[in-house]
């Protein structure tokens, strides 16, 4: 086996053969040399070799490192891919949150505001109560009757006391008793007397021939629903509710209707 | 993958690796999965055994050990990952021991140098840049500078080369 060949007092010379650095005249000489010293063609070979495996080397190694910047490069990649889907999970995730409490809420809100509501006795009355416009003052004035007049502009004014009074102080000569009863319950209804209305309000529906029976009726059964006699009211109001002329049909039938106020049998 | 399996040996052979680092990146993960399965390997160990495996098979191809490409390379390439976990690869039983041994000495060599000397001579020997490139690519401020980097470098590549030499025959140092 040949020693190896020590290339260092040679090296300079052949590199600058081997990569071109060399001018021609210098090329030519040194090609010429080498034909000649067996020292240095031996020592070329071995210069040959020496590169072709460190090319060998050089290829090797820069898949290596290839592969492996590109390994990084995909587990970046991967990396931000997983960060982005978390971040999108996660706004999903809130917003399903968000509508799911938005939905609760309208839910809520939707069903307190079509949930059958219970009127208190007060509210039902103030709904469903019409009452008397009363007489007007040229009306009253045509009958001469000053207390009348009296009372009506009480009445008018809220003065549902002093009303009282007044009609209290009419004589039954000066005016006919189905529009003293009548207005007589009317003006207790007002006042929020019912069960003192109420034998007003009969009396003045049951006079015969008057023209306020069938105004009284509506007043009586509002009267009677006021003081919780449910089932009479209920009888009253569906008499003036099935009467067309009764001023008050409409009434009658709409206070009839509210399931809360009379449950169906 | 649809390049003609012969244009893609010689394109390999020429120093072209393309073709792998495509493969790698297309197949790393689908290897990973297999690794799991069928070893279970971690991904990141799965992702090295593969690397070793392309690099294992791109030596074949430039020494000339492997002269055809095979016509299932994915599956060639986990035979070869699954040769790989079992035993130990010694190619010397292919090319010849000499030879292999050399390169194998000078692979380890070479990695003793500093990252910017395996650089320069990375890009000079295989990559075949010139100087004014390598200057460019290193950032260098000419190209007799990096000349005379490749030339440094080349030479301690070399006294490495002769040290180790003499120290798994010290009576060649005497001739």
């Amino acid at each position: 086996m040949t020693p190896p060949i020590d290339l260092r007092p040679y090296l300079d010379e052949l590199e600058r053969f081997a990569d071109g650095q060399m001018s021609e005249s210098e090329q030519a000489a040194f090609e010429l040399r080498m034909e000649q010293d067996e020292q240095l063609s031996a020592a070329y070979e071995a210069y040959e070799r020496f590169t072709a495996d460190l090319r060998w080397v050089a290829g090797h190694e820069t898949l290596r490192h290839r592969l492996k910047g590109l390994d990084k490069r995909l587990d970046q990649r991967q990396d931000a891919l997983a960060r982005i889907q978390r971040r999108r999970r996660r706004t999903q995730i809130r917003w399903g949150v968000a509508s799911g409490v938005l939905l609760v809420l309208a839910g809520l809100a939707l069903w307190l505001w079509l949930r059958p509501h219970t009127l208190s006795p007060d509210e039902a009355w103030a709904r469903y109560y019409s009452p008397d416009p009363g007489l007007s003052e040229t009306t009253t004035q045509r009958t001469g009757n000053l207390l009348l007049t009296e009372a009506m502009r009480q009445y008018h004014n809220g003065q549902y006391p002093e009303a009282l009074q007044s009609m209290r102080r009419i004589s039954e000569a000066s005016l006919s008793p189905d529009s003293l009863y009548y207005y007589m319950g009317v003006v207790l209804l007002r006042q929020d007397d019912a069960t003192a209305a109420r034998t007003y309000l009969l009396r003045a529906s049951r006079q015969p021939g008057s023209a306020l029976a069938g105004k009284a009726l509506y007043h009586l059964g509002m009267a009677q629903w006021r003081t919780g006699l449910l089932p009479q009211a209920k009888a009253t109001l569906q008499t003036v509710a099935d009467d067309a002329q009764n001023p008050y049909q409409a009434e009658a039938r709409k206070v009839l209707q509210d399931k809360a106020v009379f449950p169906r049998d | 993958m649809t390049q003609p399996l012969a244009e893609t040996l010689t394109h390999l052979r020429v120093g072209n690796q393309t073709f792998l680092i495509k493969f790698y990146q297309e197949n790393r993960d689908l290897f990973a999965r297999w690794a799991r399965r069928q070893h279970q390997l971690q991904p990141a160990v799965a992702h090295e055994l593969l690397r070793t495996v392309l690099v294992e098979f791109y030596d074949q191809v430039a020494d000339g050990r492997l002269t055809k490409l095979p016509p299932d390379l994915r599956a060639h390439v986990y035979g070869m990952a699954a040769q790989n976990l079992q035993t130990t690869t010694d190619e010397s039983d292919v090319l010849p021991a000499a030879e292999s041994g050399r390169r194998r000495r000078l692979l380890g060599l070479f990695t003793q140098l500093t990252a910017d000397c395996q650089q320069v001579l990375m890009f000079f020997y295989f990559r075949g840049y010139n100087f004014e490139k390598v200057a460019g690519k290193m950032g260098f401020a000419n190209a007799t500078v990096a000349r005379l980097q490749k030339s440094g470098c080349l030479r301690r590549l070399y006294d490495l080369h002769l040290r180790a030499q003499l120290a798994a025959d010290p009576a060649s140092g005497d001739a």
